[in-house]
């Protein structure tokens, strides 16, 4: 299993009066491969979740086992190598370094594992291409519209070519056409391999994913497999 | 890992040029913090060789004796025991004694005139006990104190002001009226300058009663071998004054020609170490600066700094990549201030000493390298406090 969590609780100011269960027992699992969709309002404790499956953020209690292993017992400096090696995060904000040009913020990820500088760009090339925006490498993040700054964003997960993909509202701020180009690269990702696990509030975009876990006041209220609306007609029909 | 500290120079490079009047601003202290000690050693430095060289010209490890008498209708004269004492009691620590009387006046050769000389009144032993080298014909001599020689050796200075090109051995020159035969010249050995060491003449000092009019002399200067036979030279020749002088009559003071040189050196040292106090204060506050602004930067930078951490940074990466732009930082800034240095050094000696003055570069390295660790040590609780963020809240800030 790629990801396994028990009894998984994120509580804020426990035991005070404003404490906040943003997670409250949070059981998943999730293999190699798999399309994931979890979905909630606002205040659901999606992003949190999606703040602790990608290391960024340590749970109050539970367990977690990212490839068998607890993440408790890794060290600040094997979560970074975990952070580097296995996830690629693609933020609703984007999140690329205004600094850097399209392809040294790509890049950039490789540069902490240590790649040689050539290579580094050889792959940061081949994200981008793979994205369709290798024309633009050579800009400043801030010269492009949002949806190239979202697939800037999606270069940069995908080109340290790791196993997982944790894409938090990655449409939220595209407009509908971008947005479908972008969850579109997410499909054909997840066609090649990769574990696609995507926090989202809207059930359209949702409906992409080949799993949906919904989420209410951090707990899991649905964990199913997503039936395709024409494969449910053809099913009444029957 | 050295393309990647290029890097990570680079990108420290790019932020502060990012903010070029900020960077500025925060350099200053730590700027002229190192420009105001590199001028201030450089000076002080430059006032010791000055004082050093003019004291090194004036001759160093000499006595002063002055004798005061105030019976005048019986005066005693100690010279030539005086002379002797020295010449004989004192031989392994003395270099020599001379009479050593200073007047000023007019000198003529020709139509030439010379207002500023020094005369001074001496024996055979005058030249080395002043440091003066004759270049020239010759020396005074004990004949010439005998026969009280109308004669004198003159320094370069009243050669080239009273004779230009002509040789002026053998030739007669006219002190207030007294026409004195010059037998030698001394090497120039100030500048040749008016009212410098070179601007002087020596008389036998037996002429004292011809052109003086004075019974006695009172004046003289004994040159010590060494400066640690200074104090052992002063009490033989103190006792020997006591005994040799009647105390209801007479005083005698006996000065160490090297005190005055060397309070001038404790001068120096101190003034140095009050400046070079004033100078770490600016350079403290200069490297507090460089911890604030780094305070900001990592607020400023809070996102970018979790982004850095979402895909994988490392720590240490963080702590240096803060590390690595307060010591560029405090860097450029000694870099500008070393330059300053260099400037100020340069029109400081000029104006005040007319010497070229460079800061020494044992100096110059040392305040770039301490201008550098100033941004390490300041840098480093920014930057411990930049990689300590949790990535979740560093990604949440604005």
């Amino acid at each position: 299993m790629l990801i396994e969590i028990h009894d998984l609780r994120k509580i804020y100011a426990e035991g005070e009066e404003n404490e906040v269960r943003a997670l409250d027992g949070v059981d998943l699992s999730i293999d190699y491969g798999e399309f994931v969709a979890i979905v909630g309002t606002s205040g659901s404790g999606k992003s949190t979740m999606m703040n602790i499956l990608g290391c960024l953020d340590v749970p109050t209690y539970g367990e977690y086992l990212l490839d068998g292993i607890p993440v408790k017992e890794r060290t600040e400096r094997e979560l970074a190598e975990i952070r580097s090696v296995k996830i690629g995060f693609i933020f609703q904000g984007y999140n690329l370094i205004p600094s850097l040009n399209v392809w040294q913020n790509v890049a950039l990820p490789m540069l902490y594992q240590r790649v040689p500088l050539a290579e580094r760009q050889q792959r940061a090339m081949d994200a981008l291409a793979q994205v369709d925006i290798a024309q633009k490498a050579e800009s400043r993040p801030t010269q492009l519209s949002g949806g190239q700054q979202q697939r800037v964003a999606i270069a940069r997960a995908i080109a340290t070519r790791s196993p997982i993909i944790m894409a938090d509202e990655p449409t939220g701020a595209l407009d509908s056409k971008t947005g479908a180009q972008v969850l579109g690269i997410l499909r054909s990702l997840n066609a090649q391999g990769t574990a696609v696990i995507l926090i989202t509030h809207d059930n359209g975009i949702a409906a992409k994913a080949k799993r949906i876990v919904r989420l209410i006041d951090g707990k899991i209220v649905s964990d199913q497999p997503n039936v395709p609306d024409e494969a449910r007609a053809l099913n009444e029909n029957m | 890992m050295r393309g990647r500290q290029l890097e990570e120079l680079k990108m420290a490079l790019e932020s502060i040029t990012d903010k070029k009047a900020r960077s500025f601003l925060t350099m200053l202290g730590i700027l002229i913090g190192v420009g105001a000690v590199l001028i201030l050693v450089t000076v002080v430095t430059g006032m010791n060789a000055d004082m050093e060289a003019y004291y090194e010209k004036l001759g160093v490890n000499k006595v002063y004796v002055t004798v005061t008498q105030y019976d005048r209708t019986n005066t005693l004269d100690i010279t030539d025991d005086l002379m002797g004492y020295v010449a004989s009691d004192m031989s392994n620590i003395a270099v020599g004694v001379t009479p050593d009387i200073e007047q000023s006046g007019t000198l003529r050769y020709g139509g030439n005139t010379n207002d500023s000389a020094v005369i001074y009144f001496g024996n055979e032993q005058w030249a080395d006990c002043n440091n003066y080298t004759l270049e020239d014909g010759r020396d005074l001599s004990e004949l010439d104190m005998d026969n009280r020689s109308m004669v004198c050796v003159i320094g370069a200075y009243v050669a080239e002001s009273l004779f230009g090109y002509i040789d002026p051995i053998g030739e007669t020159i006219t002190y207030n009226g007294y026409p004195l035969t010059v037998v030698g010249v001394y090497y120039a050995k100030d500048g040749t300058a008016e009212e410098s060491m070179d601007d002087a003449i020596v008389v036998p000092y037996t002429l004292n009663r011809s052109i003086l009019s004075t019974a006695i002399i009172t004046d003289f200067t004994i040159k010590v071998e060494t400066s640690d036979d200074m104090e052992e030279a002063m009490s033989r020749i103190e006792s020997w004054l006591s005994e040799n002088l009647d105390s209801n009559t007479s005083e005698y003071t006996v000065e160490n020609g090297n005190d005055e040189m060397n309070a001038s050196e404790d001068e120096t040292t101190s003034l140095s170490l009050i400046l070079g106090g004033v100078a770490c204060i600016s350079l403290l506050v200069g490297g507090i600066g460089i911890m604030n602004i780094m305070l900001v930067t990592v607020t400023e930078r809070a996102r970018e700094i979790g982004i850095k951490k979402a895909i994988g940074a490392q720590r240490r990466v963080i702590v240096t990549q803060f590390l690595v732009e307060a010591a560029v930082l405090s860097g450029l800034g000694g870099l500008i201030g070393i330059a300053i240095g260099y400037g100020g050094s340069l029109l400081i000696g000029k104006a005040m000493y007319d010497l070229i003055l460079v800061p020494d570069t044992m100096y110059v390295v040392a305040s770039a390298i301490f201008s550098i660790v100033i941004g390490i040590a300041f840098g480093l609780y920014p930057a411990v406090k930049a990689s300590g963020l949790q990535p979740v809240d560093a990604l949440r800030a604005d």
